[in-house]
């Protein structure tokens, strides 16, 4: 029998813990922390070398939150039209291609042939490569190409719904509208799977504790109510302010798994394993920018200095998708920056999964091992909110390593 | 950084997509007219026309539409991944075909599961409902179901941006 006394250990620290939940049978707990995944399913895992002495680069980007969610809108400026598709937060990989979708389809009946896409992150290829899909001739303007933009200084993972509105700001339609882009997005991402390169891939993701994962350390602490909240301070307070959808496409992405007794590999007393899409910078930008040149896209490198600038295109209809930075070219005050930095270490194909642990994520890409305080401070979905601090914090990345430094160096490899 | 007024009037006036297409629908009022003539127009006279629909029409091609069209197309025409919209690039695919040519695809392809199994009468209203749905405002005379006088009838891109002036026809101008 593989399994050991997982859930007699964890009844006796629950019963210890104040204020916890107690599982009152076995069965109960493994329902609790779904299912449990069957034995020798895990594979024996090279442990992944995480040291401070490794980090090659620090990178900071600021995601785009806008409480009302992305702005989907069509707006006359000069004599264009320009149809907005920014302020996807924490969110704008995963959405990027549902994004485009109803941006291009808002677009369509304009019945224009000539488009014009301003921005090269994320957004502004999917939208470019979506257009033409649907027939248009676009040509992206852009400061920078994709490998400067802030979209590629985010961890690159499928996070749809990671700072993405406000419960308070959003329309009582965009719960809809969120779940049909990210129906569409998964769906068009699958088209990269399994191409050259791993453009978009699946890693596995371990999810460890060492306490129950349970509700309670699910549940968010009670709002502090002296902090007030979004609506009387302009910026989220709480993170049960933030809106959450993932429950609404469960049907279609892969749940995460309960290893039970000796399957569980990492020196803590709980993992889950959950496989989770990711996007490869290098693969997948060069497989886009190849798709639109293929398209016959252009590129003009060009800065705009403000909205009146567009009236100088050619083009009529113009596809703003310029994130965070709409909020000073655009003058959308209503974009909040939230901090996000990530470190990278040398790529570590052997060590080819996810891990998180202790408020910190590893994940093992293509273009190397990268390394995030997800949660070091406690603030969860708060960490990082109205900070536009955009220099790397060395210290910061220094804490997240130091977890998979320590959890590594209690790992047991085992035997083949 | 100096910032347009007339911009951050409209930025806090855009609510939502109906409002900034309304808006859309304004600026290119004056193009109606020009829009009536199709951008592949044949060679011989007479021009196609704007269809006609009645209110009626619509609303009973939008209960056709919810029984038998919507668990494929969405209940707000959106359509999905691998299944076509109903509104949007439906327009950019149909502007300007004779209406008799989608009535007969309607006719003969649709329901796909059961194709041709509607009535002429409600796939005439379905069309009439696809023409609300797309920015066409009802009329007083109903769509027919005769598929001459449909030929007679274009579908309309009532959103469509005013044709460029001096321009070589299917070529935007390029300044460069």
């Amino acid at each position: 029998m593989k399994r050991r006394n997982l859930f007699a250990a964890s009844l006796a620290a629950g019963a210890l813990a104040a204020g916890r939940k107690s599982w009152a049978s076995v069965p109960e707990a493994a329902q609790a922390m779904g299912r449990t995944a069957p034995p020798g399913t895990v594979p024996a895992l090279t442990p992944a070398r995480v040291h401070a002495d490794q980090i090659m680069d620090i990178k900071v980007c600021l995601r785009p939150f806008r409480p009302a969610g992305p702005r989907l809108e069509i707006e006359p400026v000069a004599d264009k039209i320009v149809v907005h598709n920014y302020g996807h937060g924490g969110s704008g990989w995963s959405l990027s291609w549902g994004s485009a979708a109803m941006a291009v389809e808002r677009a369509a009946p304009l019945m224009e042939k000539h488009v014009a896409v301003i921005g090269c992150g994320i957004i502004g290829l999917t939208t470019a490569i979506t257009a033409q899909r649907a027939g248009m001739n676009v040509t992206i303007y852009a400061r920078d190409m994709l490998p400067h933009t802030r979209s590629v200084r985010a961890n690159g993972s499928w996070t749809p719904d990671s700072r993405i509105a406000l419960i308070t700001a959003a329309t009582p339609d965009f719960a809809a509208t969120w779940e049909r882009m990210a129906r569409y997005s998964w769906q068009t991402y699958r088209e990269y799977l399994g191409l050259p390169g791993n453009p978009v891939d699946f890693r596995d993701n371990y999810l460890l504790s060492d306490t129950p994962p349970d509700e309670a350390d699910h549940t968010e602490p009670a709002p502090d109510i002296s902090k007030g909240s979004y609506a009387s301070t302009g910026v989220p307070q709480s993170e049960a302010e933030f809106a959450k959808y993932a429950d609404r496409i469960k049907d279609i992405i892969p749940a995460a798994e309960l290893l039970a007794g000796a399957d569980n590999p990492f020196p803590v007393a709980y993992a889950r394993r959950k496989p989770i899409m990711i996007y490869n910078f290098g693969a997948f930008g060069h497989a886009l920018l190849s798709d639109f040149y293929q398209a016959g896209g252009r590129i003009e490198i060009r800065e705009f200095h403000s909205p009146s600038e567009v009236a100088d295109l050619p083009e009529r209809v113009v596809f703003n998708c310029t994130g965070y930075a709409a909020r000073d070219l655009w003058g959308d005050k209503s974009l909040i920056p939230v901090r996000g930095q990530t470190a990278w270490l040398p790529p570590q194909p052997a060590a080819n999964y996810g891990v998180r642990y202790k408020g910190a994520a590893m994940l093992s890409k293509s273009d190397g091992l990268m390394v995030q305080g997800v949660n070091l401070s406690g603030l969860g979905e708060l960490e990082g909110v109205g900070n536009s601090m955009e220099q790397p914090n060395r210290a910061e990345a220094e804490q997240a390593v130091a977890v998979f430094e320590d959890l590594f160096s209690r790992f047991r490899p085992r035997r083949g | 950084m100096a910032q347009h007024p007339i911009f951050a009037k409209q930025a806090q006036k855009a609510r939502g997509f109906c409002t900034a297409l309304l808006a859309a629908t304004g600026l290119v009022a004056t193009a109606h007219a020009a829009l009536a003539a199709p951008r592949h127009a044949p060679a011989a006279p007479p021009a196609p026309a704007a269809p006609s629909f009645t209110a009626e029409q619509a609303d009973h091609g939008a209960q056709i539409y919810a029984g038998t069209c919507a668990m494929c197309h969405g209940a707000a025409l959106e359509g999905a991944h691998d299944m076509p919209p109903l509104r949007g690039l439906f327009v950019a695919r149909w502007a300007n075909t004779s209406l008799n040519k989608l009535y007969a695809y309607i006719t003969h392809a649709m329901p796909l599961m059961a194709p041709g199994t509607l009535p002429p009468q409600d796939n005439i209203d379905v069309i009439a409902f696809l023409l609300r749905e797309n920015g066409t405002e009802p009329g007083h005379t109903p769509l027919p179901a005769d598929e001459n006088r449909l030929a007679q009838m274009v579908f309309p891109a009532p959103n469509a941006l005013p044709p460029v002036k001096a321009a070589q026809p299917g070529k935007a101008p390029r300044t460069r």
